[in-house]
């Protein structure tokens, strides 16, 4: 029992001191911060976890830190990204199948897009049923 | 002819095989397969597989007196120099950014160590003398120079079990964590979406802040000197930019060595007559259990901050306060993404753990502090 008296008075002796002292640690931090006088700018929370990704990246070498953790692209699960970009690639060509007959090879914009009407054209100048010469 | 004498002499090896060696040589095998299969730690947990291999074969010379198993003990983890040398490759190689953005989550750092003390009043309970109890409590410091400093100093006998938990369950955060986290938090808490906003850290900050810790602990606590003066060293000497060498050195081949002399002295330690015993059992049990306390403590004080600032903290970021970084956070990012894949807590997470890694070597300072050990 008195293991535990002295184990009782372990915790909350200490982890009062780890709080005072972080608490210091805070308003110190605070301090320095306040004298060096940098402006806080607002950041999508995007471009913090790219930040943050570059900063866990360097830290991912340290010993303690080797975990078999999922690879990931810019925060997001790798599988995910490649998942993404699948659906993606299968959108966009249905898209063009929608927008275009089957045979058309480039995408209309394109200086080698030709409309159905100049394709048709072509095609009937390039078939004629005439024999030629007459 | 071959005699009585030589047939005794070639078998030595043979006859003083014992069945404590051979479930060591087990144990041996189950750290390979967690470091080669399974990919928890290698670093470590693969040396030391091989040191408990080479300390427990029958009369192995590398763990006599003058042997290089032992004059590796005895060059740096009986003196405590292994872990303080690897501390300054992990400064060298953490940016204290995150933390520096938002100093307040220092706090999450601090509430993220109870379980070093809640498992040491478990210890007590078992019957663990104070020395033990505090020593496997510091399994609960989720790093591992830390748990091999502290546990060195207050209980070197029981070195081999607690660095092995402190070094495999840190590899369990990911598994830890996240049904930790879903227990205490709902939903609505894990759907909380905190605001973004970057203080650029100048580099004089950036080089003050190792100063001022050293300072400011060293001062208040001087047993933890040594841990965040390594700490600290390495991080000043990168953000100084000036010893680029030096920092590279420390963070690649300095750290690289010593990890391989610290696991395989520290492998040596898992001799059969003193590692199979009850009392192994339950340190790695109680290993597992100051994990979770922590990851509670953190989520619970994360939930306490969210309603004193009225839900603008999402309590997820509680459970990074641990000193596991950046994986802790990491995981606390995996599970708010699963609720909302749109919701971004990395950086705030970052913040938490880089806070939990200064408190963990304060809370082993304060440790050693009140056990009247170290220095």
């Amino acid at each position: 029992m008195d293991n535990i008296g002295w184990g009782l008075q372990m915790t909350v002796l200490g982890m009062g001191l780890v709080f005072a002292l972080l608490a210091l640690l805070w308003l110190l931090l605070t301090l320095v911060l306040k004298l060096d006088k940098e402006p806080e700018v607002e950041v999508t929370a995007q471009e913090a976890t790219v930040e943050a990704e570059r900063i866990a990246a360097i830290a991912d070498a340290a010993v303690g830190a080797q975990t078999p953790e999922p690879p990931t692209v810019k925060g997001m699960p790798a599988d995910l990204v490649a998942a993404i970009l699948v659906a993606t690639h299968r959108h966009r060509q249905t898209m063009r199948r929608q927008a275009a007959p089957l045979v058309r090879s480039v995408w209309p914009g394109s200086q080698l897009f030709a409309s159905r009407w100049l394709a048709t054209g072509r095609a009937r100048q390039n078939n004629n049923w005439q024999p030629r010469g007459r | 002819m071959i005699d009585q004498e030589t047939i005794g002499l070639l078998m030595k090896g043979v006859n003083a095989v014992s069945w404590q060696s051979l479930v060591m040589i087990g144990v041996s095998f189950v750290l390979f397969y967690l470091a080669i299969a399974k990919d928890y730690e290698p670093l470590l947990l693969l040396p030391i597989g091989a040191g408990c291999l080479l300390a427990n074969l029958p009369l192995s010379p590398l763990v006599a007196d003058d042997g290089m198993l032992q004059s590796l003990y005895n060059m740096g983890v009986g003196n405590e120099m292994f872990p303080l040398l690897i501390f300054i490759g992990i400064g060298a190689l953490t940016d204290f950014g995150p933390l520096l953005e938002n100093p307040k989550f220092v706090l999450l750092g601090a509430a993220g160590q109870f379980g070093i003390f809640l498992t040491l009043l478990l210890a007590l309970l078992l019957g663990f003398t104070q020395n033990e109890a505090a020593s496997i409590g510091i399994i609960g410091a989720i790093d591992g120079p830390t748990s091999i400093y502290v546990s060195g100093i207050l209980a070197p006998h029981m070195l081999g079990p607690i660095t092995v938990a402190a070094y495999s369950y840190m590899s369990l955060v990911p598994i830890i964590l996240p049904p930790v986290i879903r227990f205490l938090t709902t939903k609505e808490e894990r759907l909380i979406r905190m605001p973004y906003s970057s203080r650029k850290i100048s580099r004089r900050t950036r080089i003050i802040f190792p100063i001022v810790v050293i300072a400011m602990v060293g001062t208040l606590v001087p047993f933890a000197t040594p841990l965040i003066g390594m700490l600290m060293l390495g991080n000043l000497m990168k953000e100084s930019g000036v010893v680029e060498r030096l920092t590279k050195a420390s963070s690649n081949e300095i750290a690289n060595a010593v990890t391989l002399f610290l696991g395989l002295a520290i492998g040596s330690t898992m001799v059969g007559e003193d590692f199979l015993k009850s009392s192994t059992l339950f340190i790695l049990i109680l290993g597992l259990l100051a994990f979770a306390l922590d990851g509670c403590a953190g989520v619970i004080f994360a939930k306490i901050l969210n309603w004193i600032s009225g839900g603008k903290v999402n309590p997820i970021i509680g459970a990074a306060g641990i000193s596991a970084f950046p994986m802790a956070a990491r995981v606390c990012q995996r599970v708010a993404q699963e609720e909302d894949f749109e919701n971004f807590l990395l950086m705030h997470a970052m913040g938490a753990n880089a806070a939990g890694q200064v408190a963990s070597v304060v809370a082993g300072g304060v440790l050693l502090a009140l056990m009247g050990a170290g220095g």
